[in-house]
This record gives C-alpha cells, structure tokens and sequence, in this order.
C-alpha cells in the first residue's frame, strides 16, 4: 500500500512539472502582457525613463528577461520552496491573497455538496429501486437537466427571478451595502445570505451527474445474485434495500465523494464569477485575464494538485472501503 | 411495453412462418431498443427540430446574420435658441479684425463714455454714430510683408497700399524707422522677425445692438450695407445707398425693428433686437418664422405653430431658460433599433446591435452545432488513435501514451480556456480563424477521456476468445486493431461522444458567455446571452437572454437523453 501510494506519489510529480511548463508556456504567450502596459503607463509619467527602459528593467524585476525554459526553471525553483512571489494584479504576495480568498471558495464548495449529497444519493436510489417508473423517469429528466443547464444561464435567471423580481437578495457581491454598519453576527448573517444564490446555482447544477451516478450503482448491486439470495432468504424488502444493497451502493459513492474532497477548495470559476463572489475562482478568473502570470501559474497548479490528490484519494479509499480490491 | 405487444400476438395465436420465427440482427435490437424509450425519442425530436431550426432557418429567414435594423424614432429636440439682443454686435470692415480682447474693452468704454480705449498696446478711437451704434478706428492692417534676402513679398495689401506708399515704406524700413507719412496718411511699421506688419488708423468695424435677419437663403449683407442701414435708421430716413444699390426702409420706431426693401420693392432684410438662431447646422430660419417666434414670446404662449416649406403645420414649444428661449419640435431621428420588443417582424426582438434576434440564434446554432461536432470529431481521431495503440500494444507504450494522457487529464482546462481566449483577444484575432482556433483548442484539450476509454475497452477485449482466434487466423495488426477491436468499443464511442456533444456546445457557450468565445460579428448562443452582464438588459430586456439560454438548454438535453438511450440500448443488462 505505502510502496503504491509513494509511486502514484511520483508519477504525479512529474505530471505536474509537465501541467506547469505546459501553463507557463501559455502564460508566456500573452503578447500585451501586464508588464508592458505597466510600463506604458510608468513611461508617461512626467520626468520618467523611457517605456523601453522601463520594460527592460520591469521584465528583469518580474524574472521575464530570459526565456522560456530558463524562466519555468525559476519559477519552479522558487515554487518548491513555497515562493509563489507577489501577485501583479494585487500587488500583494499570491500567498497572502490565497490566504484571503480561499476560505469563502471552501464555505460555497462545502455547502453545495452537502446539499448536493444530500439531495441527489436518496433520489438516485428511489429512482433506481423503482425503476422505469414515474419517479425514474421524473428523477431522470430532472439530472438530465441539471447537467444540461448551463451555469450561467441558470445563474442569470435565479437572478432574474430572486434579485430583480423579488428583491430578496443582492445581484452581486459577498456583502451588502450597509456591511459595515452591522455587529459580528449580523455580518456573518449578511455574507450568508449572498452566498445563498451561489450555493443553490452550484448544488443544481452538479448534483444531476451524482443522481445519476448513484442510480447506475444501485441498479448494478440490485442485479446482483447477494440481492436475489437476499430476497429469496424472504428478508422484508426494506432490509434487503437498505442494508444489503445501499451498504454497498455507498463504496463507489464514498470513494466518489472522497475524491472530491480535495476540489473543495478549487473553487467554482463560473458561478463565482457570475455572482463576484471575492473566492479563489473569481480572483483566478481576474487575474487571468490580466495576464497576472504569478497568481495564475499558481492557481493553475494548485487547482491541478488538488485533481491529482482526488485521483490518488478516490484509488485509495477504493482499497480502504471494499476488502475486495487489491493494490499493486 | 414490450409484453404487451408480446401478449397480443399470444393471442392472435396465428402460427404463420413470419410471427413465429423473428430473428433480429443485433443492430436492429440496438435500434428496436433505441426507438422504444421515449426520453430518447424526445432527444431525438429535439436535436432534429435544433438542426432544422438552425440549417433551414437560417436560410428561409428573411434577415442576414450581422443585418442591422434601423427606425425612425420622433424625439424632442432642440431646434432653435431666441433671445433679445442686448449687446453689442460687431460687424468688421472688409479685411480688418477686431480682437475679442478689444471687444470687451470697447463695452468698457462705452460704459464709461470714454472716447478711446486700449487693448493689447493697441489704441482704439471709437465714434458715436446714434442710439447704441458706434464705429470704431484703430491701427488697421495695411499690409503684411515678408522680409527675406533684401527682397520684399507683400500679402493681403489693402486697396490704399498705393506704390507711392510702397516706395516710401521700403525707404522707411530700410532706415529703420518705424513710422512714415504719405500723402498726409501716418503709417506704423511693426517688425516680429521676418514678418513687418505695416498698419494705419483706418475704420474697424461697426458696433450695435440690432440684429439683421435677411429674407432669402444666401443673402450676405455687406459692412458698407450695415453700416448705412444702421446710419438710415438713426436718421429716421427712408431711403440710402449702399454698395451701389438703392434701398428703402421702413421703421416701425414702436418695436424697434425696421424692414428693408430692395429697389424693386421686395423685402430685402430685417432690423431687429431680436435674435434667432438654429441648433443645427445649415439650417435657414426665414424672417416669417423668426416673426412668428417673436409674436409667440411677447404674446408668453408656450408653443406656436408654423408652415414648413412643404406648408405643414409644425408645432414648436417654448422654453425659456434665464434670458434665453429654447424652441424645440418633434424631429425624426435615425436609430439602431435596437432592444425591440418582439413582434411580427422580428419574433424575438432586436438585441443591442439592433440585429434581429431570432436571425442570431439561427445562425448561432449553426456555429454552435458545427463546433459541437467538429471538436468531437477531433477528439475522437486523436482519443481513438492513442487510446487504441496503448491499449493494444501495452507495455512502454502503454505507459508513455497514458502519462501523456494523465497530463492532458490533469490540466485545468476552463481556466486555459479562458487565458487562451483572453490572450486571442489581445492579439485580436479575426473573428472567423478564433473559431478554428477554439474548435482545435476545445479538441486538443478533450480527448485524454476519450483515449482512457478506449484503452480500458481494448485492454479487457484483447484478452477475450474471439481476438484470440484473430490472432490465430493470422491477420495484420492493423486489421486487428480496426476491424476486430475497435468495432467493439463502438458502442461506447457513440454514446460517449453524444454526451460530450453536449459538453462542448456548453463548454463553448460558457467561453463566448464570458465574451471569449466566439465574437462579433459571428453569433453563437453563448455570446447572444453575453448581453445579461448588464444588469440594466438582464432586468428589463428578458427576449434577448432567455430564448437563447433555452435553446442551448434543450440542445444538451436532447444530446444527453440521446447518448443516456443509446447507453441503455447497447447494454441491455440494465433493462431488467
């Protein structure tokens, strides 16, 4: 087991490196990058050096004077000792920014699947114990749907409906106007309540494939001959449902959901967006088209670690939960 | 459903060759399947009504994809400012200037009842000629003369600049002196490098309060014609010489005002303190209609009516801000007509471009669509190729085409997306190559899935019986790999592929949504929604938003129960 993770281990180092130097390459395209703009504007000021000095001397400070192969060798250099530098676009350093953002990408990511969990594994097993039924059909089209819908659209017409109609809530944002004005409690309450359309956006749209998924699990279990013993030892139907055949519904399900874990704080790029709220998604999305190279090569890369972590976690809790599978 | 119809026949009990012994191929069981489960059936319709909508329709409808609407709307604008004189109106004498800086000084003096007055080391003499009417003298300019190789060019010389006065100033110059006189006539030399301005004291220009209004388009009048109206006018006469021709007027000392006549009795212009002028550009204001403005202000109506050259009646309103009268009318104006709610002519409105939506989404379907299969097609070339050599050949192989798969895999691809679009912009690539670009990015991108499907089917039916007895027969690898293997993952090539159909027109939409997908001029569904980031059209405009949305919508569904029918047809497990 420990000798199979410390592989999976390495070869996810060396995917990384090439993801990097892949990202890095790309980011390099930019051809009116940040620097060059900065420099434009810096060259304007009155008494100022010339825009070419000042290029020469900002691509110099910036690390963007060499090139490309020996630019990702220092970046890497300074990334593997944890020097993510300062981000362009905030002007503060990419550590210090991520620290800032990323716990509001965790809170809307946690949510969102726990109602999404909680929602689409009881629907996905009614549907499949009564299958070809109405409420298999009706559970069906509702996940076809919700894979279907696109983020924004749907987004837009929550919006549509919630904030322009309605008024209940803001339009954009993570606080309201008067946000300042509240107590501890009720700003907590404030943040609440802007994270609500967010939340609802993201668990219907990507609760449609878990439904699906736990459908097809269940319906594999229920075909399987420990199912027809069960039912022909007479056990009640209920016993048969929900501790013969849901038990082992849940190890794909659980292995599913463990790889997930680490994508939690990934943070939703869309619906952020869409909704401005301050995560790690929206503050990635800004700064990559800034061209903001330092905080996007490292969201790039976390976001890439984090697949790869939920990779080797789904594997081994595959292991860990069904005694049945053997690692090599 | 199926025993039903099975019970049905039971009962019939006919024992004819044809009901007793149905054997079906295995395709027609996929496709018997396929056609009895009625989500895919719906998928179907959809798909099918999506392709006759944007192929068909797109042709049949009357309006190209980037046409742009306009309409005439009628708004209130302004058409003309009045006011009453009551400053001075300077009329200059041909080829003489007068400084905005002297003007002021000359209200100043006038004020002060002074004979004289400065501006700019510059002495001014000014003549009062009647009731608020006055010339004025000054160094006038006589001559500009450039000074270059002993040698003198003259420009804009006055009809007085004699040769006798030319003769006298060279001399003059040439001695260095900056005054001279001839023939009684005291002249100023002023040097500023090369240039030499010679100037004399000499009649300026006109000052008076009335305002000339002429009564024919074109009409310019003349300072000598002003100058002798202004001079009749205080006169009271009836009749003087200008210019040469003869005019009459005629004052009517109640209003202040006097009408000029020609020789042939015709009305020639108009005195007045009152002053129209019009907002636009170009525009006559007739004498009638600057009297009619008049009569409407003195009588304090708030509009007034007045015949057009096409003898319509038009209304004006009146506006009166501090001293001045702002005469507006309805005019009709040229417009985008953009943000139309629908209607006959167009169906689902305008968008803000004042194209026809409708239109839009037909051909944004097309590109939608076509990019859909387009980039499955590539995936499918590269994910079938390197998936199906892995799989078979295994070992080293194997191995270096699944890392590069796993890289492919692990890369973040919304986010490339988005810097690549966002890089695209910056270089600002045509329109039409940015959508080849993004068919080949959104494909280079996708296919590692695909590759590590197949390699996971060809690894299971490598070692089966029948590829066995393949290998046995002792044919090519090439025809093992394609005409045995292959085959085999088809299936799950459709239905994979019909779902990440799905994938991608929603991938693209969310790219052209965040504006950088496909771009103007171009229409894709994606971009036609891009409108909403303005909360103002999200709000107000719902037909520009939401029939796009539905259609992308409906697209990804019909694909997914299409590929969701599909699945179940060739896995007949499943059904029970």
């Amino acid at each position: 087991m420990r000798k199979y993770i410390l592989k999976r281990l390495g070869i996810s180092l060396i995917i990384l490196f090439f993801v990097a130097l892949i990202i890095y390459s790309i980011m390099r395209c930019m051809p009116s990058s940040y620097v060059e703009s900065l420099a434009r504007q810096m060259s304007q000021k009155p008494g100022a050096k010339s825009y070419q000095e000042w290029l020469d001397q900002l691509n110099k400070a910036y690390g963007l004077d060499v090139g490309i192969v020996p630019g990702y060798i220092h970046w890497l250099g300074q990334a593997v000792r944890g020097n993510f530098g300062d981000s362009w676009y905030w002007n503060v350093p990419v550590l210090t920014k991520f620290k800032q953002v990323i716990w509001y990408s965790f809170a809307l990511a946690l949510c969102a699947s726990i109602l999404e969990y909680a929602i689409a594994i009881p629907l996905g097993i009614i549907s499949a114990r009564k299958q070809y039924s109405h409420t298999d059909y009706a559970v069906t089209v509702i996940a076809l749907i919700g894979i279907s819908l696109p983020s924004f659209f749907f987004a837009t017409i929550l919006k549509y409906i919630f904030s322009v109609k309605l008024g209940w809530f803001d339009l954009y944002g993570i606080v309201g106007r008067n946000h300042e004005t509240y107590g501890p409690f009720l700003q907590f309450l404030d943040i609440c309540k802007h994270m609500i359309l967010p939340i609802l956006t993201l668990t219907i749209v990507s609760m449609g494939s878990m439904m699906r998924y736990t459908r097809t699990n269940m319906l594999e279990v229920l075909n399987s001959d420990y199912i027809r013993t069960a039912r022909a030892k007479g056990l009640s139907e209920h016993r048969v449902i929900y501790h013969h055949a849901f038990r082992n519904t849940l190890i794909p399900i659980i292995t599913i959901i463990g790889g997930s874990l680490p994508g939690l704080f990934g943070g939703a790029l869309i619906t952020e967006t869409l909704f401005q709220i301050p995560g790690i998604g929206y503050t990635g999305y800004q700064c990559m088209t800034q061209g903001d190279i330092p905080f996007s090569m490292f969201y790039l890369v976390f976001i890439a670690v984090l697949s790869l972590l939920g990779n080797l976690l789904a594997d081994v809790l595959y292991a860990v939960v069904d005694p049945r599978v053997r690692i090599n | 459903m199926s025993n039903n119809t099975n019970s049905a026949d039971d009962r019939q009990g006919t024992l004819d060759d044809e009901s007793r012994v149905r054997v079906l191929s295995p395709g027609m069981l996929v496709a018997k399947r396929f056609f009895r489960n009625r989500l895919a059936m719906i998928g179907l319709f959809i798909i099918v009504a999506m392709f006759i909508f944007s192929f068909i329709g797109g042709v049949v409808s009357p309006y190209g994809e980037a046409q742009v609407f306009r309409t005439v709307k009628e708004t209130m604008t302004d058409y003309a400012g009045a006011s009453y004189n009551e400053d001075y109106k300077f009329t200059m004498a041909d080829g003489q200037k007068l400084s905005e800086m002297a003007q002021s000084k000359f209200v100043l003096a006038v004020h002060d009842e002074a004979k004289n007055f400065e501006a700019k080391d510059q002495t001014y003499t000014l003549e009062k000629l009647g009731n608020d009417f006055y010339r004025i003298y000054g160094a006038g300019t006589v001559a500009d003369v450039t000074y270059m190789r002993k040698l003198y060019t003259y420009a804009d010389t006055d009809a007085s600049f004699t040769d006798d006065v030319k003769a006298a100033f060279e001399k003059a110059n040439n001695a260095g002196q900056t005054e001279f006189e001839v023939n009684g006539n005291h002249y100023q030399i002023t040097v500023s490098g090369r240039t030499i301005t010679v100037t004399s004291d000499r009649e300026l220009a006109i000052a008076s309060k009335y305002v000339f209004n002429v009564y024919t388009q074109g009409t310019e009048l003349s300072y000598d014609f002003k100058c002798q109206a202004e001079q009749a006018l205080n006169a009271a006469q009836s009749s003087f010489q200008a210019d040469g021709n003869k005019y009459t007027i005629d004052i009517d000392a109640a209003n202040d005002r006097a009408v000029i006549s020609d020789a042939g009795g015709k009305q020639y212009a108009l005195m007045s303190h009152f002053a129209v002028s019009s907002s636009t550009n170009g525009v006559f204001l007739s004498v009638g209609y600057i009297e009619a403005a008049e009569e409407a202000i003195t009588a304090k109506e708030k509009t007034f009516t007045y015949k057009d050259t096409d003898g319509k009646e038009i209304t004006y309103t009146l506006e009166q801000k501090n001293a001045q009268y702002v005469i507006r009318n309805y005019q009709k104006t040229q417009l985008n007509d953009n943000y139309s709610s629908p209607s006959l002519k167009h169906l689902c409105g305008t968008d803000g471009n004042g194209m026809d939506i409708m239109t839009r989404l037909m051909f944004g379907g097309r590109v939608s669509l076509m990019i859909g299969f387009v980039v499955i097609f590539i995936e499918l070339f590269i994910g079938v190729i390197l998936g199906g050599i892995a799989g078979f050949f295994g070992g080293w192989v194997d191995n270096i085409i699944m890392r590069i798969v796993d890289i492919f895999y692990c890369i973040p691809a919304m986010p490339l997306y988005i810097i690549l679009g966002s890089i695209m912009d910056k270089m600002k690539v045509d329109p039409k190559i940015r959508i080849y670009f993004l068919c080949i990015v959104l494909g280079v991108l996708g296919w590692a899935s695909i590759a590590r499907m197949v390699r996971g089917q060809i690894l299971s039916l490598r070692e089966q019986e029948f590829m066995v007895a393949a290998e046995a027969t002792g044919i090519s690898t090439y025809r093992r790999i394609f005409m045995h293997l292959i085959p085999n993952v088809i299936p799950q090539l459709i239905v994979v592929a019909t779902m990440g159909l799905g994938d991608v027109i929603l991938t693209e939409a969310t790219l052209s949504f965040l504006g950088l997908g496909v771009k103007y001029p171009y229409a894709s569904w994606g971009n036609i929604i891009n409108a909403v980031n303005d909360s103002y059209i999200m709000s107000t405009y719902w037909f520009v938003w939401i029939p796009a949305g539905m259609l992308i919508l409906l697209t990804v569904l019909g694909f997914n129960f299409i590929g969701d029918g599909l699945r179940d047809a060739f896995d007949p497990k499943m059904k029970r």
